[in-house]
């Protein structure tokens, strides 16, 4: 019977090329902006590769240090007037007011001596993003994104090494002149990719480093991992890793034990801002060192919100009205069309019905009629999408950002297109399903 | 075959009650063509509909090869429509989207019986109507009296015990129209079906075995 169904569908679609047009081109349209949405999103906030953990991950890019004061006020609530005396209550309260406040990455030496060792955290990659340095080779110069990390931060962060491997506990302890390139810098410096780049050396600043691993550039541009080139951490400038001050150029990544431990390290850290004793002749007397979960990080960084609360409210409430007018406005179009386009064929249906059709075979023959169009115009918004992500990775069309086509996304793009189907054929043909032989065989 | 006793049925608005039929009897026997007749709205076709399943008397029982069908809902009804009636209809109700022999194949579609026979049951039934050559034609690709032999095929591929056609010479010529009485008469002396047609027209209603009048939803003759 499915296959009589299918048929008749494409008996149908054949037979009426402008509507079938019409649909199609709205369908796969819609479809396709909306693939190209969950691609980005997907590049952002799913778990791909460095951020496979990402539910496991607690984020402190920066710390914030504010000086506050007192802040006394005095209400006079009453006034009354006895025995010639002027009698009134107050209400007296005392707030913090900030003054001055200042934020950004922390020092090296602050990290180590209070956030290193969190009873919580499992392990913590500390980074240094802020730097760039230019390559040299055959008289041509470079520019990189160099970060400076632990060896932990290979663990935390589980890049996809396409050769070699990452620089060791033993190299970061030795300052080991070791490099860690993306693919993309691989081939911008050296002009091929390629396993023999292992081991080759490298002019980086005024040092020759060798090239220890390379690794597939991230798809998402975060601050985390946005780096050309990725050195151990002793070997940036001695000054800043022997600096005392909060501020710095570092900031951190810590791991739990599990998605539920993110909580207990999140508490542990505002313990540590909560009980900072700043020096006497310190300009701050309150420290604030960020946290948030990968997610909260991500919406903290897009929409330039520093409370992880504020910053999701302010990204996902509008997105998600977006997202759904953007899917209600052509589902309800294509209700309509399907409604009225069903309503012509009341005879049909009629017809279908005097000869035997139950209330079932006419509802699953309508359902089927709209699936059959929406697959065929999801399959074509599949092409069109592929083809255009690729275009926008090839060209970098969203800087850093590469949109991602992942299983995922073509997983929970299947499902939209079968929500689709189901949910723009099921009223009508609902409707329709109720028909009244004589009424409709009359009209 | 059909066995209508006592059927009224009225048709309620807000304020007002119509009766189309009052308190009809009725009986056609196995083989019988019989021809209903009567001014428009004298209730015709709203008979035909109630032998037909398609719409429920107000009062009355029906029986119909020898089942007793009045309190018969949903699937059920659907399913003694199609394998005991065939319709035919004045205006032939074909499905434009669907080639000739598509539409023919129709109630078997719904009584799941293999593409394979299907075909073969459609290319009989076209082919007793005259119409073999026009199977992959469309609907609007044919002549109204093509399209209702096409109708015909439709109604007879099941083998129905009972045919119920309204009007089916009404949108022909005399010529058309006679031919498709001749095949109509043809389907009852050799196949033995029962069928009882609602007509304007004396000339088709003489060459039926009886004929019953209605006047304001009463049988007059």
């Amino acid at each position: 019977m499915i296959k009589n169904y299918l048929t008749l569908a494409l008996k149908v679609l054949r037979r009426k090329p402008f509507y079938t047009f019409i649909s199609l081109f709205g369908i796969s349209f819609t479809l396709m902006i909306l693939m190209v949405l969950t691609s980005l999103f997907d590049a952002g906030l799913g778990k791909n590769r460095p951020l496979t953990k990402r539910d496991y991950l607690v984020v402190s890019p920066m710390a914030q240090r504010l000086l506050t004061v007192p802040d006394t006020s005095l209400i006079v609530d009453t006034l009354s007037l006895a025995d010639g005396q002027l009698r009134y209550d107050t209400t007296e309260e005392i707030t913090e007011r900030t003054v001055s406040n200042s934020n950004g990455p922390m020092s090296y030496r602050f990290i180590m001596d209070n956030l290193a060792d969190l009873e919580s955290a499992e392990r913590v990659a500390i980074y240094n993003d802020g730097s760039f340095t230019d390559g040299f080779i055959d008289g041509r110069k470079y520019t990189f994104s160099s970060y400076y990390t632990n060896a932990d931060y290979w663990r935390v962060l589980d890049f996809e090494f396409l050769y070699g491997g990452p620089f060791t506990v033993e190299d970061v302890e030795a300052a080991a002149a070791k490099v860690v390139l993306t693919d993309r810098a691989a081939r911008e410096y050296f002009g091929t990719l390629g396993p023999e780049l292992i081991g080759r050396e490298m002019e980086l600043g005024r040092r020759t480093v060798t090239v220890a691993g390379i690794v597939n550039r991230p798809l998402a541009d975060s601050p985390m991992f946005a780096g050309d080139v990725y050195l151990p951490l002793t070997t940036i400038d001695a000054r800043a890793l022997a600096d005392t001050d909060v501020s710095g150029g570092f900031s951190a990544v810590f791991e739990a034990a599990t998605p539920g431990g993110r909580r207990a390290i999140k508490e542990e850290i505002d313990f540590i801002s909560a009980n900072y004793q700043f020096p006497a002749e310190s300009n701050y007397n309150k420290l604030e060192i960020m946290n948030a979960t990968v997610v909260e990080g991500y919406a903290m960084a897009t929409v330039r919100e520093q409370d992880p609360r504020k910053a999701m409210r302010i990204l996902f409430i509008p997105l998600t009205a977006l997202i759904l007018l953007f899917v209600a406005l052509p589902l309800i179009n294509l209700i309509n069309l399907n409604v009225s386009r069903v309503f012509e064929r009341r005879a049909e249906i009629g017809v279908r019905k005097a000869f035997g059709a139950g209330r079932r075979d006419i509802l699953l023959q309508f359902i089927f009629e709209n699936l059959v169009i929406t697959v065929i115009g999801g399959m074509i918004g599949l092409v069109l999408a592929i083809g255009l992500i690729r275009y926008v990775n090839a060209n970098d069309l969203l800087g850093l950002t590469r949109l991602s086509l992942s299983y995922r996304v073509v997983f929970y793009y299947l499902l939209v297109i079968l929500l689709f189907g189901l949910l723009s054929g099921l009223l009508p043909a609902f409707r329709v399903s109720r028909t009244n032989v004589a009424t409709a065989l009359r009209g | 075959m059909i066995q209508l006793n006592n059927i009224s049925k009225s048709y309620r608005t807000d304020t007002i009650e119509t009766l189309a039929l009052q308190h009809m009897n009725l009986s056609v026997p196995k083989g019988e063509f019989l021809s209903i007749m009567g001014p428009s709205g004298c209730g015709k076709s709203t008979l035909l509909n109630i032998m037909g399943l398609i719409d429920e008397p107000s009062e009355g029982t029906v029986v119909l090869a020898g089942r007793e069908v009045t309190d018969y809902h949903g699937s059920q009804t659907a399913r003694f429509r199609n394998e005991q009636l065939g319709f035919i209809f004045q205006s032939f109700h074909l499905i434009n989207d669907l080639s000739v022999i598509d539409n023919v194949e129709l109630p078997l579609l719904y009584r799941r019986v293999g593409g394979k026979e299907r075909r073969e049951l459609a290319r009989e039934a076209l082919a007793h109507v005259g119409l073999s050559n026009r199977a992959t034609h469309f609907p609007n690709q044919l002549s109204g009296g093509q399209k209702q032999r096409v109708a015909i095929a439709r109604a007879i591929v099941g083998k129905p015990n009972i045919i119920l056609a309204d009007e089916p010479t009404g949108n022909l010529d005399s010529h058309m129209g006679g031919e498709i009485m001749d095949i109509l008469t043809r389907l009852n002396e050799q196949l033995g079906t029962t069928i009882v047609m609602v007509t304007h027209d004396e000339r088709m209603a003489k060459r039926t075995h009886r004929l019953v009048r209605l006047s304001d939803g009463e049988r007059v003759s």
